[in-house]
């Protein structure tokens, strides 16, 4: 039977504890990143890279939802553009310190999605599905509506001060800077989640993932660390939410749009949700291809509607599990 | 002399479609005892135990652990109390490792003793393996292991040994008779197989069609003809 | 008034009709179509292109035919094989689907707004109780009764119609009664498809057709099937008639909070009821 969480075992006692590599690790791929940043000739290139950095941002918080609470969730677009506009919002009414303003976005998506969690993580897989398809377009559809709160359908521009916490606006302007600053992020969210994933907290949400009810009977609440789970996802959401908002110094209702869930959705399966880079992969992978399309990015919508259809039926584990099967197959002969 | 009372259910009554899976069940057990639930497939034996422990909605009665009423307290803290239970279709997480599993259950517990169950049910040399993978047979014991984890005050087993060999089956017994001994623990044991029920059972209960039958040691079981007749067969 | 609920019943109609071939579908399958908007977008816009020149009755037919045959094609190509998986593997392909059908129908028809004309034979008004209402919104609120007369007569008389049920509570058992499962899973997905795409045309003059509509719709259809209840036909009547007049009375009284009352419905009923209303068949 096919398990898009995957199938590979959990982290075992036998595994020593692996932070030092681990730290290492991103130490090295942020390192690769500023090199990255420092060479690649094209301006073009890079806003498309920081673009599918910002993205796979949110395309990892999808993943990580899927991976530790087994569903699918067609509306995280609702994190994500909530964070834009909490931004947007405050800079645009005056009322807050943009700095104040970041952290809110920061706190106001996940806060949001705990209290929501609490009543949604015990409704079951499809139901679920469905019903975070219709919160996020309730959200596109007030954002469009709203005329007067939201500026509509045409958005608007953010007006950001000229520094951040000390920094200079400019550098998360500028394609280069703000790659490295995503990246960075990234990597960090990354290790982060890999920690949380391996702790047993992690390991407790996967075994209710696996068997709710017997997570239950083995003495365990298990609506409370669902809602964790659903929590942190969106705080991960709503930090690619802030990144794309500094870069792009605008929002409009697209942001929230049902398109915008179903891509990271779509990246996340495509690179394989079961591990925590799968998703980053896959949107890696999106936007590349995206870009080779060229003329035919006119039917990109049909294009990646194949490309899920093909990976379901052939590649349920994503890309990323597949190669991650192929590397475990080399090493156990 | 007055038992302590480890689990007892009053006058169980579980609606179920249109029929009564349980029509007013009354039982007691003393605490220490090894109890056998036995009865025809349909008598209402896992509807018990799903009272018991939580598992069932809609029912009326009273169910109390050691005296106090934990009716309206859920399975997650019913097991928190001491109150385990096995499953008669195998209830484990398929993708942990088996050792995984039973730590996390061993987190809840207040005594981890994983070491100590693994290889009282033979699953230490498995311990690496992921649960889909092993065998019909080790997972009932993976099943049963993760009720036994912490040492519960009760131990609520619905068909532990359901598709293991006659080998297996009375390890399994003696198994579990030397934990009874070891620990002091209460076991209220649903099963089919009557040599199980007859080699360990201080005292055994007879469900039919949702109500008590007979209630007796062994011996007195043994003897009653409606019991022989219906359920038993001349072989025991 | 009396227009207000009327031009409620007409959206609660075409709701209806559309949501019905979902709980079809789920209730002999157990999964959620997410192309199932996609079914309806195209039942719109063929019946849109053949109206031009089969008429307004010619529309209707190739449309029911057109979606049957795309139904069918579904159930055997996508639906059938991965029966055996989880449930959202089936989600997650009829998405990609909901993607292919979306950029088709923009590649055939054009991403710009299409109008289509009321058919001559039910146009102009009625007074009705001193206001004018359109005869053909009444033609849309008599199409959906018939709907659901019909098929309320199909479950409970006709064989498949009674497996229909059976299936819808209790999948397991019903498959072991030795029917032809595919079989009839053939002809219930396609009639499911058929009812989307029948929905679409009718809807055509009312609503302006747009490769996005059939988005839109699947998120309405999504709101009655769950406030409904997953798998039940009652349920899905009675979400369709509500939601329809809370969306007319919301467009009317607070227009900006419209859009948000089905969704909030959804929500409240979910939390009450996880598995809706009147099902618990998830």
């Amino acid at each position: 039977m096919t398990d898009i969480a995957g199938r590979q075992p959990a982290v075992t006692r036998s595994a020593p504890p692996r932070h030092a590599l681990a730290f290492g690790g991103a130490i090295a791929a942020i390192g690769a990143g500023a090199i990255v940043a420092a060479t690649v000739p094209s301006n073009l290139m890079m806003t498309l890279l920081t673009q599918a950095v910002i993205s796979a941002i949110l395309a990892t918080g999808v993943g990580f939802l899927i991976r530790q609470n087994g569903v699918v969730s067609f509306g995280h677009a609702a994190f994500y553009g909530i964070a834009c506009y909490a931004i947007a919002l405050a800079m645009r009414h005056g009322a807050v310190q943009a700095e104040l303003a970041i952290v809110l976005a920061l706190v106001l998506p996940p806060a949001l999605a705990f209290l929501l969690g609490l009543v949604i993580v015990r409704i079951p897989g499809v139901a679920f599905s469905m019903l975070t398809l219709a919160v996020g377009q309730a959200c596109y559809e007030f954002a469009m509506k709203a005329r007067q709160v939201t500026g509509g359908e045409d958005g608007f521009s953010v007006s950001l001060p000229p520094s951040l916490f000390g920094i200079p606006t400019a550098l998360f302007q500028d394609p280069r800077s703000m790659f490295l600053v995503s990246w960075s992020a990234l990597v960090l969210i990354m290790l982060a989640l890999a920690v949380t994933a391996a702790s047993p907290f992690g390991r407790l949400t996967v075994a209710i993932r696996e068997n709710e009810e017997r997570a239950r009977f083995i003495g365990y609440r298990t609506t409370l660390p669902r809602a964790l789970v659903l929590t942190l996802s969106a705080f991960v959401t709503a930090i690619a939410g802030v990144l794309f908002t500094l870069y792009n110094a605008f929002v409009s209702p697209d942001v929230l749009h049902w398109s915008q869930s179903g891509s990271a959705l779509i990246m996340a399966i495509i690179g394989g949700p079961r591990l925590i880079w799968g998703p980053a992969l896959g949107a890696i992978i999106f936007f590349f291809a995206k870009d080779l399309a060229g003329d035919a990015t006119e039917h990109w919508q049909g294009i990646i509607g194949v490309i899920l259809i093909v990976v379901m039926f052939m590649l349920p584990v994503g890309i990323g599990g597949a190669l991650t099967r192929l590397w475990q197959r080399r090493r156990t002969p | 002399m007055t038992e302590i009372l480890a689990i007892e259910g009053t006058d169980l009554t579980r609606p179920f479609g249109g029929f009564i899976a349980l029509k007013g069940v009354d039982i007691a057990v003393p605490r220490g005892e090894i109890r056998g639930l036995i009865g025809p497939n349909g008598a209402g034996k896992s509807t018990l135990i799903d009272v018991l422990s939580g598992r069932a909605s809609h029912w009326s009665g009273t169910v109390r652990m050691f005296g106090a009423d934990i009716g309206a307290m859920t399975a997650q803290r019913r097991r928190r109390a001491g109150l385990a239970r096995s499953f008669q279709r195998t209830n484990i997480f398929p993708d942990l490792t088996v050792i995984d599993q039973l730590e996390i259950a061993a987190r809840a517990a207040e005594t981890p003793n994983v070491d100590e169950i693994m290889a009282e049910l033979n699953l230490t040399a498995l311990a690496l393996r992921r649960a889909a993978d092993i065998s019909y047979g080790d997972q009932r014991r993976l099943d049963l292991a993760l009720a036994l984890i912490g040492r519960p005050k009760i131990l609520l087993l619905d068909e532990p040994a359901a598709g293991l060999s006659i080998r297996e089956s009375l390890d399994l017994a003696h198994g579990l008779k030397d934990l009874v001994a070891r620990w002091g623990v209460t076991v209220l044991l649903v099963e089919h197989d009557m040599e199980v029920v007859f080699s360990i059972c201080d005292r055994i209960t007879v469900l039919h069609l949702g109500a008590i039958l007979a209630e007796g040691t062994p011996d007195e079981i043994r003897r009653i003809p409606e019991v022989v007749t219906a359920y038993l067969g001349t072989s025991v | 008034m009396l227009v207000q609920i009327l031009n409620g019943l007409v959206y609660g109609g075409l709701l209806y009709v559309v949501s019905v071939g979902l709980v079809l579908i789920f209730g002999l399958r157990r999964i959620v179509n997410f192309a199932h908007g996609s079914l309806f977008m195209l039942g719109a816009y063929v019946g849109f292109s053949v109206a031009a020149m089969g008429g307004f009755w010619g529309a209707v037919l190739a449309a029911a035919v057109v979606l049957a045959i795309v139904g069918a094609v579904l159930d055997v190509s996508i639906l059938q094989p991965l029966q055996r998986e989880d449930p959202i593997v089936t989600v997650l392909v009829t998405f990609g689907l909901l993607l292919v059908l979306e950029d088709f129908a923009q590649f055939v028809w054009g991403k710009d707004y299409l109008k289509m004309p009321v058919p001559a034979m039910f146009a102009g008004s009625v007074p009705i109780l001193g206001e004018s209402f359109p005869i053909y919104r009444l033609v849309v609120i008599a199409v959906a009764a018939l709907v659901a007369l019909g098929l309320s007569i199909w479950l409970h008389f006709s064989k498949i119609g009674l497996y229909v049920r059976a299936s819808s509570a209790d999948p397991l058992t019903t498959a072991m009664q030795g029917v032809n499962t595919d079989r009839v899973s053939v002809i219930v997905v396609a009639l499911g498809a058929a009812l989307a795409g029948l929905s679409g045309t009718i809807s055509a003059p009312l609503l302006a057709l747009s490769p996005s509509m059939g988005s839109y719709i699947l998120i309405e259809s999504f709101i009655i099937v769950v406030v409904g209840g997953l798998g039940s036909f009652v349920g899905a009547f009675i979400a369709a008639i509500v939601i329809g007049q809370l969306h007319n009375f919301g467009l009317v009284y607070v227009p900006w909070a419209a859009t948000m009352i089905p969704f909030l419905l959804m929500v409240v009923v979910l939390i009450w009821r996880p598995t809706g209303i009147a099902g618990s068949h998830v």
